[in-house]
């Protein structure tokens, strides 16, 4: 990366914003670019295996009207490039050309602030619905945040979709209420026989406007937001956003905090990984191999509960470490649960092994090429189950992190049964994890005083469903403007290509080895 | 994993432990199953909706269903159509993009239908309050017969909820 930023700023007078501190975690160089060098900067970037980790606009960040933040990865290297272009017109070149990715983002931003993409491929709407009006764009700071007045006796469009046609295609519209128990998205299938075609998503009906409300709170108020991005992702969300603003601040969390917030990051994983397995054997109609996994949950939930207070571990990461103290107690009460809990786990695990008919359910089905992983920015197991290696507590270590042993499991198989037996591996490996922070927890204070500076941080955290984005800019003790990229953001499109080819009884079972978040997606 | 198969095809067969159920919850779901009896007729059929959650809530709802609680036998039954429900168990504020959506299924239902919103933001719309994006709570749209608030409420509370539910019912049928 180091190579790349030297070039730019040799070739296009690239300028290096002031916020590049050493020893930041993710450590991100943050360069100005001319927007008239962008087409030839990604043209060049194109080149050079880099990942487009994040997009997305604040307003009256430099000297110009928006900035656009474009953030680069490469696979390896814990330093992140975030490229920053000024435009003072509401208009700005598409860049999904050279990067797929960006189509999504690109739409995201023409929603929120109106800046309009030329030359983009799809300038639909996203996460604001037919029932907005025209001209209507939240993240503007002269939107005001207030509940609109909407006349829903009006009938409104409808949403274009790219339909498939021909002899013997049907449509099959599926959503946004489902039959079973889940959040409310809407899947378009174009279907051959009872083979899929083609499939189209369309989420962001849960799009509760957090980004927008965020703005205005004092960063310990702005807890309870991130925590609601994704109800299974609190801890995480929620340690991102701490990360972020203890970052801008320039304290770090005690080490007892950060021992603890690992452990409840951990557990996260783990009865998210368990609801999964369990969902995957649900979905080919075997309770029997599901309900060892859903007990499996419960209890952790309820170990949740016992240290926190809060089954799904809301209300206690804040910035500056954690709001209270765990009793040394209730860690030991933790300790010991874990004692039998990977011999009970092997068990379940081994009789949906043992179980032929699933593992026919399983295998070849709901295939994830190892291509997509890098244009669409996959991660978490979906990109693991696919033969990548990414993971951002190893890319881009955080907290105690740097010093844990994070196993890797990586399977080639890209299919329902690699993202299953990923997932069973990776919690036998929280479990471990676990015990090892649970081992070197030792006394001391569990917060350290954060007063909100004016600034501006990034943080990459690894949740239960791949890497979590956030970007957190305080003016005056407030938030001016907090940006979260969920893994599910990124990961949501693969569904499209992973169901092809396989018949329609099948996307629940592909849909839940991926168990993406609408929340999250939607925010 | 082929010795997996041949030891389970050959092998003894085992059964794991399974621990029994707390006796708070078998009570509360004991005296669910009359009221069920006496006001529905042996079987309540739900129907979850979520209008715009932060899905712990679905968690929590899926979670009766798995079997720590398996609230099946207490003659709860979750079911795949609004056309074949008693009650929605709505979760989340109502967001614009839902509403129509949750209107729909609402008048999908059979009438009388009812309404319990799961959630404080459910019940009032919660940290949302005053966002572009949502309405409000559940109420906002529908007629809610039942709040039950919490971030998530726990299985126990969602049960309990219920439970009020079908004394608030009992008490209408008896006065009216």
């Amino acid at each position: 990366m180091q190579t790349i930023i030297e070039e730019l700023e040799g070739r296009f007078k690239a300028t290096p914003l002031a916020v590049s501190v050493p020893g930041k975690i993710p450590k991100a160089v943050y360069l100005k670019i001319d927007e008239k060098s962008v087409s030839e900067i990604m043209l060049l970037l194109e080149g050079k295996d880099v990942i487009l980790a994040g997009l997305f606009a604040a307003e009256n960040f430099t000297g110009e009207k928006f900035a656009l933040f474009y953030i680069f990865e490469k696979r390896g290297d814990p330093v992140l490039m975030a490229l920053v272009v000024g435009i003072d017109e509401a208009k700005a070149a598409s860049v999904a050309a050279h990067f797929p990715g960006a189509c999504y983002y690109e739409r995201e931003i023409a929603d929120g602030f109106g800046i309009e993409f030329t030359r983009a491929f799809d300038k639909r709407r996203l996460f604001l619905h037919e029932v907005y009006p025209e001209g209507f764009h939240p993240l503007l700071k002269s939107f005001k945040n207030k509940p609109m007045d909407i006349d829903f006796s009006k009938p409104v469009k409808e949403y274009a979709f790219r339909e498939c046609s021909g002899e013997g295609i049907y449509q099959v519209p599926v959503g946004p209420v489902h039959a079973g128990v889940i959040e409310p998205g809407h899947f378009r299938f174009s279907v051959i026989g009872e083979t899929i075609f083609n499939l189209e998503i369309r989420h962001f009906y849960t799009h509760r406007g957090l980004e927008k409300l965020a703005e205005g709170k004092t960063p310990l108020e702005c807890c309870s937001v991130a925590e609601s991005v994704s109800g299974d992702e609190s801890a995480a969300n929620a340690t991102a956003f701490a990360m972020a603003v203890e970052d801008i601040c320039g304290i770090k969390a005690p080490l007892r905090a950060w021992c603890i917030r690992t452990i409840l990051l951990e557990l996260e994983r783990v009865y998210s990984h368990l609801g999964d397995l369990a969902g995957m054997a649900l979905d080919v109609a075997f309770p029997l191999g599901a309900a060892a996994f859903f007990n499996l949950r419960e209890e952790t939930l309820r170990q949740n509960a016992a240290l926190t207070g809060s089954r799904f571990s809301k209300g206690i990461v804040v910035p500056g470490g954690l709001k209270k103290d765990i009793a040394q107690s209730k860690l030991g009460g933790l300790q010991a649960y874990t004692n039998d809990f990977v011999a009970r786990l092997e068990s379940a695990v081994a009789v949906i092994n043992a179980s032929g008919w699933v593992i026919d359910r399983f295998e070849t089905t709901g295939v994830i090429d190892k291509a997509l992983v890098a244009p669409l920015n996959l991660s978490g197991p979906a990109a693991r189950a696919s033969g990548v290696k990414v993971d951002t507590r190893l890319d881009h270590p955080y907290g105690l992190y740097e010093k844990l042993r994070v196993e890797e499991y990586p399977r080639d198989g890209g299919d329902v049964l690699a993202r299953f037996s990923v997932k069973a591996d990776e919690i036998k490996n929280s479990i471990r994890l676990i015990q090892d922070v649970l081992d070197q927890t030792g006394g001391g204070p569990v917060s350290a005083e954060c007063k909100a500076v004016d600034g501006h941080a990034m943080s990459l955290v690894e949740a239960a469903r791949g890497q979590n984005l956030h970007w957190v800019w305080l003016k005056n003790g407030r938030v001016e403007r907090y940006k979260v990229r969920t893994a599910s953001f990124c990961n949501w499109p693969v569904i499209e290509h992973a169901v092809l080819g396989n018949i329609v009884a099948d996307f629940p079972v592909i849909n839940k080895s991926l168990n993406l978040s609408y929340a999250g997606n939607d925010l | 994993m082929i010795s997996e198969v041949i030891k389970n095809v050959f092998g003894k067969k085992k059964t794991s432990a399974v621990k029994p159920q707390e006796s708070d919850f078998q009570k509360l779901g004991l005296q669910l199953k009359r009221d069920i009896d006496t006001v529905f007729g042996r079987s309540l059929a739900v129907r979850e909706l979520d209008s715009g959650s932060d899905n712990a809530a679905e968690i929590e709802i899926n979670n009766l269903a798995a079997p720590y609680y398996d609230v099946e036998r207490f003659g709860v039954t979750f079911v795949a159509s609004p056309r074949h429900a008693d009650v929605i168990l709505i979760t989340g504020a109502v967001t614009l993009n839902m509403a129509a959506a949750v209107r729909k299924t609402f008048d999908a239902m059979p009438q009388p239908g009812l309404v319990v919103a799961v959630g404080d933001d459910a019940c009032d719309g919660g940290i949302l309050q005053g966002t572009y994006a949502v309405l409000g709570g559940a109420d906002r749209i529908l007629h809610v017969d039942a709040k039950i608030p919490g971030n998530p409420p726990s299985p126990e509370e969602i049960m309990l909820g219920l439970v009020t539910l079908m004394a608030q019912i009992k008490k209408k049928k008896s006065t009216g």
